[in-house]
């Protein structure tokens, strides 16, 4: 299965949260392929912590690819490169974990015939090797999410389950510019349509991940002022309404990853360890992450409302 | 029509390299499926045989060269020609395809006109002296940017083949292609050819090493190597199959799924030897006997078979509580 994560902005948590969802099936034995189309900021590097080998790659990453600079994109094996010292020690029964970094210097390009035939052979072979095959998309209505959307609309790649995730957190904001992205005039869906994707079926693919979420309900919260907490609610709910009549609403959401200050500050995979030894992430980070991971493949959730 | 391997004593030096993946079809493919899809030239036949094992093979195509070889000394060389690259099919399951060349121990300064090159197909001429050892060693090492890339033409074929609308674009399981670099020195006539090297890389990466007579043409030479690769890959298929995926220490039907595909897909594909030029299947038996390949695949199989019988033993347990 390939998974696009795209974002309207930067971050959304979208890097983050998406190579944490591929952290969680890499370990729960999927074999997991994760692919840094960021083309004008590659961080997925720094989120696995291999940036050292991904520095020895720099030139032969996706971007040289693509543009037929290199036959092969570099691969980084995650568990074997990364310096995080608990992900070097991956548990028997766990899948591969491989990420093909982008080009530091690579910039973003136009989708032409050569490197749309790129994209595809890439997608095809990776899909026909990887359990798991996640996608992060530049920010925005970007040429990565062009060629991800002309790529798809390939006869040869019609029949492969591809299903997007776009990331936004939880502003008045981000949750229109979230739908703009989806279902805006110049969105997902109106590009793929132009490139001939169906277009049910290409909404039904899209999901919506909410980063960065305040729960009012948090014990974070308890110590808050009455009129604070009040106003904390009437704010959600606030949002609440606005993302539904935005239709980014309940039935369109994958699930929300809660306000984390691991993800926020550090940027990096959350491990067992970092939640049940050192208690420096929380509990109901790790289990939102691992919902939403086991929830990319679960047809309940995909099925059209 | 002059063969593709070329005058065998001007080289001194074949290199090449084999890609190896599981057909994406969920239906393998019968004999006249395999020939259709490996119809690579309008005017050349596929050649497929069916016994011991249906083989198909492709005639070769060219692909005209004008680069920098890879040296590990970091010597520039410019080199000039063709390399010829062909696709095989096994039982109609496993897909592989090969790019390879000659190079010859030195060739003109200047670049000559390029038809003078197509009637050498699978020749790659070096302007000046070929540093025969470096240029070996670089191919093994893997091509830089901007030389010749075998790999990258290899992988090239594989695609298009990929593409073919006779397929339905579906694998039965998911596995790993593997890549195997080869280089084989140019020995004198007569000889006898010897197997210098075989290593195993991590990323599916081989590499081998041969000495090779040069009366045994350089199709050859690539024919052993696609058969070590295919055996290569299936053990490599296997083994992951059975030690790192989900099916680790787990029972129940899990296991059946699991190993399903690698029974009714690949099994029976080991063959070795079956479609090797007689000139080189000896060099079969060095491998046989280390690190033994037909031993490991016996054992995985046994392995296999195990697995599968002891579901069928109900569980102590089990067998108490129905009684």
């Amino acid at each position: 299965m390939l998974i696009f994560a795209a974002s309207d902005k930067g971050g959304a948590g979208r890097t983050v949260t998406s190579a944490n969802l591929a952290y969680h099936r890499a370990m729960a034995g999927d074999d997991v392929c994760y692919l840094d189309f960021d083309f004008g900021s590659p961080t997925a590097a720094t989120v696995f912590e291999v940036a050292d080998a991904r520095e020895a790659t720099d030139g032969r990453g996706l971007h040289a690819y693509l543009i037929g600079e290199v036959g092969e994109p570099a691969w980084i094996d995650v568990w074997a490169k990364t310096e995080h010292p608990v992900l070097r020690n991956p548990p028997p029964g766990c899948g591969r974990l491989v990420l093909m970094p982008g080009d530091v210097s690579g910039g973003e390009f136009a989708t032409s015939d050569d490197n749309l035939r790129h994209c595809v052979d890439l997608l095809m072979k990776l899909y026909y090797e990887y359990d798991l095959v996640v996608v992060d998309l530049s920010a925005g209505r970007s040429y990565a999410v062009d060629m991800a959307l002309e790529a798809t609309a390939q006869p040869e790649m019609r029949e492969i389950t591809a299903r997007w995730l776009v990331f936004h957190r939880w502003t008045h904001k981000h949750v229109a510019a979230a739908a703009s992205l989806a279902f805006g005039v110049r969105g997902i869906i109106a590009g793929g349509v132009a490139r001939g994707h169906d277009e049910e079926a290409l909404r039904g693919a899209i999901r919506f991940v909410r980063a960065a979420v305040p729960d009012p309900e948090s014990p974070l919260w308890s110590q808050v002022s009455p009129t604070q907490s009040a106003w904390m609610r009437k704010t959600d709910g606030d949002l609440r309404q606005l993302a539904s009549a935005q239709g980014v609403g309940y039935s369109q959401v994958l699930g929300s990853v809660p306000l984390e200050p691991v993800l926020q500050w550090r940027e990096q995979l959350i491990t067992a360890e970092d939640v049940v030894d050192s208690q420096i992430a929380n509990q109901e980070t790790w289990q939102a992450l691992s919902r939403l991971a086991g929830r990319l493949t679960d047809d309940k959730y995909w099925e059209q409302a | 029509m002059p063969s593709p391997s070329g005058p065998p004593t001007h080289s001194v030096l074949v290199c090449g390299e084999v890609r190896t993946c599981l057909l994406p079809s969920l239906q393998a493919l019968d004999g006249r499926a395999a020939a259709q899809l490996l119809r690579l030239r309008a005017d050349d036949h596929v050649r497929v045989s069916e016994r011991p094992t249906m083989y198909a093979l492709s005639p070769e195509v060219l692909t005209g060269v004008d680069c920098g070889l890879p040296a590990a000394n970091g010597a520039k060389v410019r080199a000039v020609g063709t390399v010829a690259v062909r696709g095989a099919l096994t039982e109609g399951r496993l897909l592989q395809s090969t790019a390879y060349v000659s190079l010859p121990a030195a060739g003109p300064d200047v670049r000559r006109p390029w038809g003078q090159y197509l009637v050498r197909p699978g020749l790659v001429e070096p302007l000046g002296k070929l540093p025969r050892q470096a240029v070996a060693e670089g191919v093994l090492r893997g091509a830089g940017r901007g030389e010749l890339d075998l790999g990258m033409i290899a992988e090239g074929l594989l695609a298009q083949l990929r593409r073919h609308a006779l397929l339905d674009r579906r694998v039965p399981f998911k596995s790993s292609p593997t890549r195997l670099r080869w280089v084989a020195r140019r020995e004198p006539e007569g000889g006898r050819a010897s197997l210098v090297n075989f290593t195993v890389a991590e990323g599916g990466l081989r590499a081998m090493e041969l000495l090779l007579p040069a009366d045994v043409p350089a199709a050859a030479a690539a024919g052993l190597c696609e058969d070590l690769a295919l055996h290569d890959w299936l053990l490599t298929t296997t083994q992951y199959m059975l030690d790192n995926s989900r099916l680790g220490a787990a029972d129940g039907p899990s296991v059946v799924e699991v190993l399903h595909p690698v029974v009714v897909h690949l099994l029976h594909l080991w063959m070795p030897r079956a479609h090797v030029d007689p000139a080189l299947g000896h060099l079969w038996d060095v491998l046989e006997d280390r690190p033994g390949f037909s031993r490991q695949w016996e054992n995985l199989g046994r392995r296999i078979r195990d697995r599968l019988a002891l579901q069928a033993v109900p569980r102590p347990y089990e067998a108490l509580s129905r009684r």
